[in-house]
């Protein structure tokens, strides 16, 4: 068999299998916390509970033993992405109206600046939250969750297949790019001998994924997959305990407190309550 | 159709949509229950195509132009679901790593992925894994993930697969053409028991030493054509050489002999065979 | 040509270890088979010939320059690799551009490339098939494109990785016909297979790897003599060779036509 086959044994999707509370915990929750913490933070109109959240999702991925990877995950995509925001709107927001800074050629504004890290704060809520959620449950648990919940199978199914896709392709590349430097292809060096060496690499690789679409697809239809008339069961059995049930009840107050303090929050003009 | 016929191949022609060569010309054939066919013939024969065909992804999978029909245990293949014909006539392909869900964390799960695409009740699906597991010597990795098993392994995963479907009839593509000699007997050991315990076979191999040995009667194939079929000591008498077939080596060594006037018997099939023969001839 | 290659191990990034020591040499020429169960080195022991993989430690020399000194793509002017599935190495959208594609990217001279063409596609049977798109071949043509393309490039050594898997007895026949060819044009080939009756036609060098170690390492009559150690690789001779050994000649025949023979001798001298 070949070298190409011994690779991919190794990964199919983002999921890193470890043993923890977390990895065990019913998919749901999962689902649950990421949406309604993240929606919950984008309605409150105080930036610091985003924070509080992400210090909590710290604590969270201590427990499922990844505090490493999490807290490289959040600082790769916090620190370029706070820059960013922090120029576009601490300088040219037009709801800058208190100066932190004159640049001479532009103005910090702290409306701006707010928004800059309260924008943050919910995009780390979101994005943090559902990175825990994919590297902490293995993709096939999640789909059956969702089927469990009414999703249906070919919806499930296109879940996992696009959660596998991506670390298969870097798979085939790698073997691909071997293929191609034995004829003479340098992939080693300057930033554009490396972008040469991807052109060629593009080709086989889109070819490859498609003919194995095709057989997984012939696969899957004989083993019954999307035949008619038939709710599918799932072989493995799916149980809330009944800490995961409370967890999902304040999961669902924490949400509908953030909406209601939104709401009121907006409201306080009209009703007539003052600061 | 006879009672005992499971597979009954009439006139069938087809020709994939955008293609000029037809695939398969008018082949016409039965298979009897509990018969282990082999398909053999050169790359191009047509004998993927045949396959597909008698599982159904031919017509519902793949588009073209089809003529005259396969019928399996008496339903017509066409307007049938191959998920519904998962339950009569089961397939395995070449490729062991295109042939698990990719959407499962363990062995039994993978096995009993079928079933649950079929509504079948959770105790049924335990009871079943656990006999398939039994008929396909995984019960020690029942527990591991699919993707961490040898291709051999894998291979036989898929087969448990499409088993617990509980199909009378099995067909094999080529199924342990990318194992390495170890893995592939694994595989094989496997397939030659399910037919001892009465399942119809019909599998797809270039090894002709192991056809030779095995199989109660060789569809030869060449050009989308059905060239003969017979018994493997009528196919290896020679007459299929220049067909692009390959004769098993037992069967040439029969045949020199023969030339140099040392065998006057039937064409020689095993390896014992061979043995015996040229023992007697160099006795003399 | 010369290969040599002294105490070589390499460990996987995943701890595997996967050459436990590997030391022969390659003179001249000659074919040389690479032989064994699956996971006992064989693809990882040729990867180094190229750099494709660096060792662990030892050193695998290609005519007295450790492989380490330059990189895959440099090495793939004198050391040509033809992997298992060839939907890893084409990518253009004819064959004469694959063909072409090689030899251009180490500096051959269009002249040159024009005039090796027509003779390796002639070879490769692709004589008529230079135009088509890679797509519209059958697997066996893309094989034999992928063998093509790397023939181009005219290295001194080519290694293929498992050439006949999935091949009919025209394709191997062709094969056998190719690695002719290149032995007579001072090539050499190192072909890693699990099929022995390919071995035994095609190869007077065997090499027997088990587990990341040489099992055996000679001359192919006498490797296939030793069926009981070659069974620790899950190797079993070619059937004729099995049959010849089984009916008590010492030496394993190779073909049907060799052990008639010898059975025709054996006849005259009892007569």
């Amino acid at each position: 068999m070949s070298k190409q086959n011994k690779i991919k044994t190794k990964k199919t999707s983002s999921y890193i299998p470890l043993d923890s509370p977390i990895d065990r915990m019913h998919p749901m929750v999962k689902i649950y916390g990421v949406l309604c913490l993240g929606i919950g933070c984008a309605a409150f109109p105080f930036l610091w509970l985003s924070y509080a959240v992400v210090a909590f999702l710290f604590c969270v991925a201590w427990r499922a033993k990844l505090l490493g990877r999490f807290s490289k995950f959040i600082i790769a995509f916090a620190v370029p992405i706070t820059c960013m925001l922090l120029i576009i709107q601490g300088l040219y927001s037009p709801k800058n109206v208190t100066v932190l800074a004159d640049f001479g050629f532009a103005r910090l504004g702290l409306e701006g600046v707010v928004y800059a890290f309260k924008t943050v704060g919910t995009l780390l809520v979101f994005l943090g939250g559902f990175y825990l959620m994919t590297t902490t449950t293995y993709p096939g648990k999640l789909v059956t969750a969702m089927q469990d919940a009414g999703l249906n199978s070919k919806a499930g199914y296109l879940v996992l297949a696009s959660l596998n896709v991506v670390p298969q392709i870097q798979r085939r590349i790698a073997v691909i790019q071997e293929a191609q430097t034995a004829r003479g292809v340098e992939v080693e060096g300057t930033m554009s001998t490396r972008f040469k060496a991807f052109l060629p690499i593009i080709g086989p690789t889109v070819m490859s994924s498609l003919v194995d679409v095709q057989e997984r697809g012939m696969t899957l239809e004989t083993r019954g997959f999307g035949v008619k008339d038939v709710r599918p069961t799932s072989f493995v059995a799916l149980y809330l305990t009944p800490g995961e049930k409370a967890a999902k009840k304040v999961l669902v107050a924490f949400l509908i407190v953030c909406v209601l303090f939104a709401v009121f929050w907006a409201l306080r003009p009209v009703l007539g309550l003052g600061v | 159709m006879s009672v005992d016929t499971v597979i009954e191949v009439k006139n069938l022609s087809f020709r994939y949509a955008g293609e000029r060569k037809q695939a398969l010309k008018d082949l016409s054939f039965t298979v009897g229950r509990g018969e282990f066919l082999c398909i053999i013939g050169p790359n191009g024969a047509g004998k993927s195509s045949l396959c597909n065909a008698l599982v159904g992804l031919i017509p519902s999978y793949f588009s073209g132009a089809k003529k005259g029909g396969v019928s399996v245990l008496g339903q017509d293949t066409e307007g049938t679901s191959v998920a519904n014909l998962a339950s009569k006539i089961g397939l395995v392909f070449q490729n062991p790593f295109n042939q698990i869900s990719y959407t499962t964390s363990t062995v039994e799960e993978e096995l009993a992925y079928g079933l649950c695409n079929i509504g079948a009740p959770r105790d049924e699906m335990r009871r079943r894994v656990k006999e398939i597991a039994e008929t396909i010597r995984v019960g020690g990795l029942l527990r591991k993930n699919p993707l961490e098993l040898s291709g051999g392994q894998i291979q036989r995963v898929a087969i448990g697969s499409t088993l617990i479907m509980r199909p009378s009839i099995l067909v094999l593509d080529e199924c342990t053409t990318q194992l390495d000699p170890l893995g592939s007997e694994e595989v094989f050991d496997i397939v030659k028991r399910l037919n001892k315990d009465g399942i119809t076979v019909v599998m797809v191999d270039h090894d002709m030493e192991r056809v030779a040995r095995c199989a109660d009667r060789v569809l030869v194939m060449n050009d989308g054509q059905l060239l003969a079929i017979d018994t493997p000591r009528a196919i290896f008498n020679g007459i299929f050489q220049s067909h692009g077939v390959d004769m098993p080596e037992y069967a040439r060594f029969g045949a020199a002999m023969s030339g140099a006037g040392m065998y006057g018997g039937p064409a020689l099939l095993t390896e014992r065979e061979a043995i015996n023969a040229g023992k007697a001839a160099i006795a003399v | 040509m010369r290969i040599e290659i002294r105490d070589l191990r390499h460990t996987y990034p995943t701890g595997e270890e996967a050459l436990k020591g590997v030391s022969f040499t390659i003179e001249g020429v000659t074919p040389v088979a690479v032989v064994g169960q699956n996971g006992s080195g064989k693809t990882t022991l040729v990867k180094h010939f190229n750099r494709i993989l660096s060792p662990t430690s030892g050193a695998v020399l290609i005519d007295g320059v450790e492989t380490t000194k330059q990189s895959t793509a440099k090495w793939s002017k004198r050391v040509g690799y033809v992997f298992q599935n060839p939907d890893d190495q084409l990518f253009l959208n004819s064959v004469r551009k694959e063909f072409e594609f090689g030899p251009e990217r180490v500096g051959v001279p269009a002249a040159d490339i024009q005039k090796r063409l027509p003779e390796i596609a002639e070879l490769c049977g692709l004589g008529d098939k230079l135009d088509s798109h890679t797509f519209d071949l059958t697997a066996t043509q893309k094989k034999f494109c992928a063998i093509g393309s790397v023939m181009m490039m005219d290295p001194d050594v080519i290694i293929f990785d498992e050439p006949t898997c999935g091949q009919d007895v025209e394709g191997s026949r062709r094969l056998s016909e190719i690695i002719g060819h290149l032995e007579k044009r001072g090539k050499l080939c190192v072909t890693i297979s699990h099929d022995m009756k390919f071995v035994a036609a095609n190869f007077p060098r065997v090499v027997a790897l088990c587990h990341g170690r040489v099992l055996i390492d000679g001359d192919s009559r006498e490797v296939f003599a030793k069926p009981e150690l070659l069974k620790k690789s899950f190797v079993s001779p070619p059937p004729i060779s099995r049959v010849s050994l089984g009916m008590g000649f010492e030496k394993p025949a190779f073909s049907v036509d060799e052990l008639v023979e010898t059975m025709k001798a054996r006849r005259r001298k009892m007569a």
